[in-house]
């Protein structure tokens, strides 16, 4: 196994995520106030928008950034429509349930993007700064594939709702934050981002450290309580992460990205989303089961990713960008 | 000794994200106020749940007070989508004073 799927193991920030799991396996009550976790994953955003601003600042804009968000928009809509057909057919899930968790498979982690960026560093393949907006501009299209595969086109529910909807859809905390700060970093550049800093870089690794131990409490709890998962969705969660992380790679590396980030392309496709998408789907297809969409995503994907799929698309990337393993 | 009017209390327990949804229905059927209160976890027909403001999946309640004719209009604006929303409605009759802003 490729010495990035090691090293994985070493890292206190997954350690963190392994002692949640744990800790929750063995039903221990410690647990992070909610507030303070909310107040963790807005910490997490503003400071990975900002430093992939201030990236895009020093490079400047170019034909890989474009064609590179370009790619993130097309699989962010695409990839949906690949895990419906499974969910469908193998996943025996009704329309509107795969087509909810779906819509998680084309949208993204941000958590699982910021675990792997601190896991390239160990690898030596730092992800270049303007994945940060890869991974922005990825959050929305998959929600609109889900709802279209979920609802058919059909057209329900009066204005207002579908506004609200629409607002979520668009407007939601993360995709604002994201490249609210993008934009921030970018105009203030280095020197602008010097003055922030110590707030920013000081506490990053910590906090993240924090927030994981929060999220391995949360999804193994969350697996514990679950009643709606079949194994048929197990082997999803976990098959669809892989193919689609390849995938990724493989189109990252056909795009001329450097090997860090089609690595991070490649996690952008495998991961599903658990904070942007589940909020979009509770509004906009209230019918659709949380406990399965919701299992999938946190409780299954996200370990999964954290844990072994990350050094796994590492070791891809490595080996099509020609580096030793 | 100070006087008092029945109404209706209703409370009605949503997923934070549909919170708007049940607020809509109240502000439509014209009763004048509604208060949000934050809930920790619980357990129903579909499991256990508990506060998971993250990935927003946490509940809130709803909670207003109004006549008995405009409570049995939020009703019936309410019925239609208890079970696909999720949602619990209870009411019961309450005491206040200054019945006339209820």
């Amino acid at each position: 196994m490729d010495i990035a799927a090691l090293q994985t193991f070493t890292s206190p920030v997954v350690l963190f995520f392994l002692l949640g799991l744990l800790a929750a396996v063995v039903r221990s009550d410690l647990a992070i106030p909610e507030a303070i976790a909310k107040g963790m994953s807005l910490y997490l955003m503003a400071a990975i928008g900002l430093k992939g601003g201030v990236a895009v600042s020093k490079s400047g804009l170019d034909a890989t950034i474009i064609t590179a968000l370009a790619a993130g928009i097309a699989a962010s809509f695409l990839l949906p429509f690949i895990a419906y057909a499974v969910l469908k057919t193998f996943g025996k899930l009704d329309r509107l349930n795969a087509g909810a968790v779906a819509a998680h498979y084309g949208s993204v982690s941000v958590v699982t993007y910021v675990t792997a960026v601190e896991i390239f560093e160990l690898s030596a393949v730092p992800a270049a700064g303007f994945m940060v907006a890869v991974l922005a501009a990825m959050e929305t299209p998959a929600i609109l594939s889900g709802l279209l595969l979920a609802k058919g086109g059909s057209k329900n529910g009066d204005p207002e709702e579908r506004g609200e909807m629409l607002r979520e859809v668009f407007l939601n905390a993360s995709v604002v934050l994201l490249l609210g700060s993008f934009a921030i970093g970018m105009v203030a550049g280095p020197s602008g981002f010097a003055e922030v800093s110590p707030f920013f870089e000081a506490g990053f690794k910590g906090v993240l450290c924090l927030f994981l131990l929060d999220m391995g409490l949360i999804a193994a709890r969350r697996m514990m309580d679950s009643r709606a998962i079949t194994w048929r969705l197990v082997v999803i969660a976990i098959a669809l992460p892989l193919f689609n992380g390849a995938l990724g790679v493989l189109a990252g590396t056909a795009i001329g990205l450097d090997v860090g980030s089609a690595a991070a392309f490649g996690v952008l496709c495998a991961s599903a989303s658990y904070i942007a998408v589940p909020a979009a789907m509770r509004l906009a297809l209230p019918q659709a089961d949380p406990g399965i969409y919701l299992t999938m995503s946190l409780s299954i994907t996200f370990p999964f990713n954290i844990l072994v799929n990350i050094g796994l698309l590492t070791a891809l990337a490595k080996a099509l960008g020609g580096m030793p393993l | 000794m100070i006087e008092t009017v029945v109404r209706k209390r209703i409370e009605i327990l949503a997923d934070t994200p549909l919170a708007k949804r049940v607020t809509r229905a109240i502000d439509k059927v014209e009763i004048s106020g509604w208060t949000i209160l934050p809930v920790q976890s619980g357990s129903g027909r579909d499991g256990p749940w508990r506060d998971e403001r993250v990935t927003g999946s946490d509940k809130s309640l709803i909670l207003t007070i109004a006549s008995e004719e405009k409570a049995s209009l939020l009703s019936e604006e309410l019925v239609p989508i208890l079970s696909s929303h999720g949602l619990l409605l209870t009411m019961w009759d309450v005491e206040v004073v200054r019945g006339e802003r209820f």
